[in-house]
């Protein structure tokens, strides 16, 4: 029994529960169940399903109480997959337009970095004139393709999906303990 | 497997009425924990399976329903005794009218029904 009542105590700690209402409760927990001990009671008859988990007794006791910040609503779990899922089918669908882009079409506008000569003449004395670079969008032909925006999408969707997959690893990982009524 | 859907469906009934049993027990005079369960046990009330009442008590205690205090208990030390506030006094009686007004619509739906012992 003091052995349940200590993984409430860890588990209470961890949670970050204030020291002296970890102790109140843990000395409260002992106490009830010393006496049921005393007076024949198993663990499992006065704690029900709950003697076999003490981490979610814990976590839900001290959520019920108001001391540390409830478990997220169902709601709340629901809505934000939803939102995820939103995303990577966003990202997922700039990746197929991009692909089908680049693999059938050809590239409408691009961007490319292109050295133009300077056109001014300088005053005399100034620092010679020298080509400069200079961003225009104009078309250009289909081999000739330094940065289009079809490939720029497709890094950027590839970069989305990405993202995603590291949020739905995350999401994975981080599910709280479905703490018991 | 019967069993156990029996146990399920005593356990759900149980879990919307537990707050009022709790409040019940603890209007006959404060009582810590363990105290709550015996008392209900005392009335054919064993909760077994149904959860601690821990979790309840913190919800009832944030809730403004039972007051808390310590004392001595008898020979042991000192407890957290529970009483219900005003507010738990009030929510009491409008829980046990609607329980009242619950079992009776089931009661006439359900008592005509003719129970037949099916062996497991």
């Amino acid at each position: 029994m003091s052995e349940f009542v200590e993984q409430c105590r860890q588990e209470w700690k961890r949670l970050g529960v204030p020291d002296p209402l970890a102790e109140e409760m843990a000395a409260d927990l002992a106490s009830d169940l010393s006496d049921a001990e005393a007076e024949g009671i198993s663990a499992e008859e006065f704690l029900g399903s709950s003697a076999s988990d003490p981490r979610s007794f814990a976590a839900s006791w001290a959520a019920e109480r108001g001391i540390i910040p409830e478990a997220p609503s169902r709601d709340d779990a629901r809505r934000r997959p939803l939102a995820l899922m939103t995303f990577t089918a966003l990202a997922a669908t700039a990746l197929i337009v991009a692909a089908l882009l680049l693999l059938t079409g050809e590239p409408k506008v691009t961007l490319t970095a292109t050295r133009t000569p300077h056109l001014v003449t300088p005053p005399a004395g100034s620092i010679p004139p020298g080509p400069q670079t200079r961003i225009v969008l104009h078309p250009v032909p289909p081999v000739n393709a330094a940065a289009p925006i079809e490939w720029m999408l497709l890094f950027l969707a590839i970069a989305a999906l990405g993202f995603a997959a590291w949020l739905w690893t995350r999401s994975s990982h981080s599910q709280p303990p479905i703490a018991p009524a | 497997m019967r069993c156990m859907a029996r146990e399920s469906r005593r356990s759900q009934l149980l879990r919307g009425v537990l707050d009022l049993c709790l409040l019940a027990v603890m209007d006959d005079g404060p009582a810590y924990g363990y105290e709550m369960t015996k008392r209900l046990r005392d009335r054919g009330l064993a909760i077994v399976g149904e959860g601690s009442i821990y979790p309840l008590l913190g919800r009832l205690e944030r809730d403004g329903l039972v007051e808390s205090y310590r004392a001595a208990s008898d020979g042991g030390p000192p407890r957290k005794y529970y009483r219900p506030s005003d507010a738990g006094r009030l929510a009491l009686a409008l829980g046990v009218s609607e329980w009242r007004a619950a079992r009776e619509g089931i009661d006439a739906v359900l008592g005509p029904v003719k129970v037949v012992e099916v062996a497991s």
